[in-house]
């Protein structure tokens, strides 16, 4: 059976260019809002997850969900270095384990309101087990049992007082800023410290967290398991990739939600508009669709054709949403995240998010096209060539 | 003016008409349920008393006061009453996707010094005397079909009962508040329950106060009262901030990120598209009707009678659409705001939501007409009638 040749569609858009125009646009801002949220949505997983590593453990009490609502005494921090025969060692047969604690803290932003901002207390050994993937981009290390603090850069332009040489004021105590540091992921949004000078300061005895360079072969489930029944610490143990997994997975799916819900709440909208631009030009049409009845195509290859032409709108709709979004690549915000704290994310429209969208917009394409071009498949040649 | 004409040309292309007022109706709908979340915010921070200051942590949220600091502030002159707020964080069908924030408070000088609160079933008296009571809002009683009576099994997480069950609160009274200050799904129990389950070793967490209430007697300035009870403090052991509500309010929406400027941009991008989707319906219209204009005229009707015909239809249209998109946001206002109430506290519509719907499709409905209005105006009957289709 014989197509319309595709020329025919492609011209039909050129001729009738303010339509198309106009369609494109309707299309277009719609596609824009789904692409932004889906950006919005990849910027705060990626910066979660690409720090995520299978070979350290995290260790919180049995029950919690984040390092927030975790808490373990010193004693059961020492149990989880010394004892979990799974933690590595280094070269002198210390632990690489490093006790944490973790508070959101409340900070002055430059532009004047407060925000919560992570303060963590780390054991020496913490940098070891981070190992590269944190380092001093300014000023150096606070002294072990000091009260110096370094600050990750995510912070320096949103958080007054945080500059090398700064002073911040901890409940009673004033620590002094001594280093600036890069981290992938959260850590670039946080303020470190020795962990007992913090712990002193702030007069919370207890750590959050356990983190722990283990064996890479290390079956987390089973490591729970073992001290299940365990009186002194019964740890929820899981690898560091699971861990911020776990912390992204709300907010994250809000985003998709969001983006969700508007997508399709101005979709249909947007299908009204693809329906009513086509059948506008199909009845402006009905001589050409006419002629192309007289020299012999058959109803369903004009069906296709004007299908065709439908998608076609969709997916240059979805071009200019994309077009619409990329101005706004790399530019930084900041939200809560599970642990109340403020983290820094990026918006990032990566080719996933860009496909997803376009094939979106073909998609109400295809829905918008279906009526119009059953209309114009269902013409007879007389019908269409009298109406001119 | 042939205001039949309007008519006829409006039903003459049902399909048309249909798919315009279908498209400005989900935009209006859309940029009133937008709307109605920034208005609702601040709604709530109006809604906030003048009389209630709040003593937080000013180290952290998640820092606890000691209990001793009830008994010092009671010594500022103009508190009338302090109330003790604890969050307690608790999981009930949390399989379920079952959220509600619950807090334990001091049932003596709570309910005075919220007025906005009714108790619409149940006694306050009751919940005052039994030790395990608790007091829940009618919207939460009403999602979980509770009475009561009834016993509600909380699981708790920051604090955890030794025997390793869950904790259980029997409802001795369900309220409803008609402010935005105070919602209706929130869970309200005896402080010293709690107090007394750590102390005896029935429960295991931190035992501490995360905010204290202080109702002012009228006429104290708020000030004096912040700064007394600030500097009291300012020594340690934890330094507190105090602040009025509206501000305590303030802080925990500023959480949420920047909302209302992503809000902008959202309504932004459907207003954007709606303009276009209009305006496309109107080219169309007009370019079809060339005909038509061209015997008008020759009959006699005036640039300007044809210009306006083809404003008054797309504002016609848009009208029409408003209205549906308003009608829907006000059918969807009320599932709405029992869905968001957990995170967007006071979603509603008001006159201003509603005119902004109605004005935005005044102002697309005569720009999208006047593009083709314009044309139709200055079109002549030969230069009209020359021109097929």
């Amino acid at each position: 059976m014989a197509l319309v040749p595709l020329r025919y569609n492609l011209r039909s858009l050129f001729v009738r260019s303010s339509a198309t125009a106009l369609t494109v646009c309707a299309i277009g801002a719609t596609v824009a809002v789904l692409a932004g949220m889906l950006s919005l949505q990849q910027g705060f997983a990626t910066l979660f997850q690409e720090r995520g590593r299978g070979d350290v453990a995290v260790f919180l009490r049995k029950g919690a969900t984040s390092e927030g609502e975790s808490g373990l005494t010193r004693e059961q921090c020492d149990i989880l270095s010394k004892e979990v025969p799974e933690v590595a060692r280094d070269q002198k047969g210390a632990p690489l384990a490093s006790a944490e604690m973790f508070l959101a803290m409340r900070l002055r932003k430059f532009d004047g309101g407060e925000t919560n901002v992570a303060i963590r207390g780390v054991e020496p050994m913490s940098f070891a087990v981070q190992g590269d993937d944190l380092r001093i981009v300014d000023g150096k290390r606070f002294e072990p049992g000091s009260d110096e603090l370094i600050v990750g850069e995510g912070l320096l332009d949103r958080i007054a007082n945080c500059r090398v040489g700064d002073v911040l004021r901890v409940n009673t105590v004033t620590f002094r800023i001594v280093g600036t540091f890069a981290g992938k992921g959260g850590y670039r949004s946080e303020i470190w410290g020795d962990l007992d000078r913090l712990g002193k300061a702030l007069e919370r005895p207890v750590a959050s967290r356990v983190v722990a360079v283990v064996r890479p072969d290390t079956d987390f489930a089973a490591l729970t398991e073992r001290y299940a029944s365990d009186l002194r610490v019964q740890p929820k143990a899981q690898s560091e990739r699971e861990y911020l997994k776990s912390q992204t997975g709300d907010l994250s799916d809000r985003f998709t939600l969001l983006g969700g819900f508007l997508a399709v709440i101005m979709g249909v909208g947007a299908i009204f508009t693809g329906t009513n631009s086509l059948l506008g030009t199909i009845s402006a049409r009905s001589h050409e669709i006419g002629i192309l009845k007289a020299v012999g195509y058959r109803p369903f290859a004009i069906f296709v054709a004007f299908l065709f032409e439908a998608v076609l709108l969709g997916v240059l709709g979805g071009l200019a949403g994309c077009l619409l979004v990329l101005p706004f690549q790399g530019a930084e915000t900041g939200t809560m995240n599970q642990t109340f704290s403020e983290v820094t994310f990026a918006f990032r429209t990566t080719p996933a998010v860009m496909l997803d969208a376009i094939a979106f917009a073909a998609g109400l394409g295809l829905l918008g096209g279906m009526v119009p071009a059953w209309r114009a498949a269902r013409m007879t040649p007389t019908q269409a060539l009298r109406r001119a | 003016m042939p205001w039949k004409l309007l008519w006829r040309n409006v039903l003459g292309h049902p399909v048309r008409s249909l798919l315009t007022v279908g498209a400005v109706a989900v935009a209006v709908f859309l940029v009133c349920v937008l709307d109605a979340v920034t208005s609702g915010l601040t709604r709530t921070l109006n809604a906030a008393s003048a009389n209630r200051l709040l003593v937080q942590s000013a180290v952290s949220l998640f820092v606890d006061l000691p209990l001793s600091y009830q008994q010092k502030m009671a010594s500022v002159p103009g508190i009338e009453a302090i109330c003790k707020w604890q969050w307690f964080g608790g999981r009930y069908e949390q399989d379920k996707g079952g959220f509600f924030a619950q807090f334990g408070i001091d049932a003596d000088t709570f309910l005075p010094s919220y007025p906005e609160m009714k108790i619409t079933r149940g006694s306050y008296d009751d919940f005052t005397k039994q030790r395990t009571a608790c007091c829940v809002g009618d919207e939460l009683a009403d999602k979980y079909g509770w009475q009561v009576g009834q016993t509600v099994p909380i699981m708790g997480t920051i604090f955890e009962r030794t025997d390793g069950r869950p904790w259980e609160f029997t409802i001795a009274a369900i309220y409803h508040s008609d402010s935005p200050a105070v919602d209706n799904q929130t869970m309200w129990f005896q402080f010293d329950y709690l107090r007394e389950s750590l102390e005896q070793g029935g429960a295991e967490g931190p035992l501490g106060v995360g905010v204290y209430m202080l109702r002012m007697a009228p006429g104290t300035d708020p000030v004096a009262v912040q700064q007394a009870v600030d500097a009291m403090f300012e020594n340690g052991p934890q330094r507190v901030q105090t602040t009025t509500e509206a501000e305590f309010n303030r802080q925990f929406i500023s959480m949420l990120g920047d909302v209302p400027t992503l809000l902008r941009l959202i309504g932004g991008a459907v207003l954007f598209a709606i303009f276009f989707a209009v305006l496309n319906t109107m080219l169309m219209a007009g370019r079809e009707r060339t005909r038509d204009l061209g015997v008008m005229k020759a009959l006699g009707f005036t640039d300007r009678a044809t210009g306006i015909l083809l404003v008054a239809e797309s504002l016609l249209l848009c009208g029409l659409g408003a209205g549906v998109g308003i009608g829907l946001g006000l059918l969807a206002e009320a599932p709405f705001a029992v869905a968001t109430a957990a995170f967007l506290p006071g979603f509603g519509f008001d006159e201003r939501t509603l005119l902004l719907g109605a004005g935005i499709a005044v102002v697309v409905g005569v720009v999208a007409g006047v593009l083709p209005g314009r044309r139709a105006a200055r079109l002549t009957a030969i230069a009209a009638l020359r021109e097929v289709g």
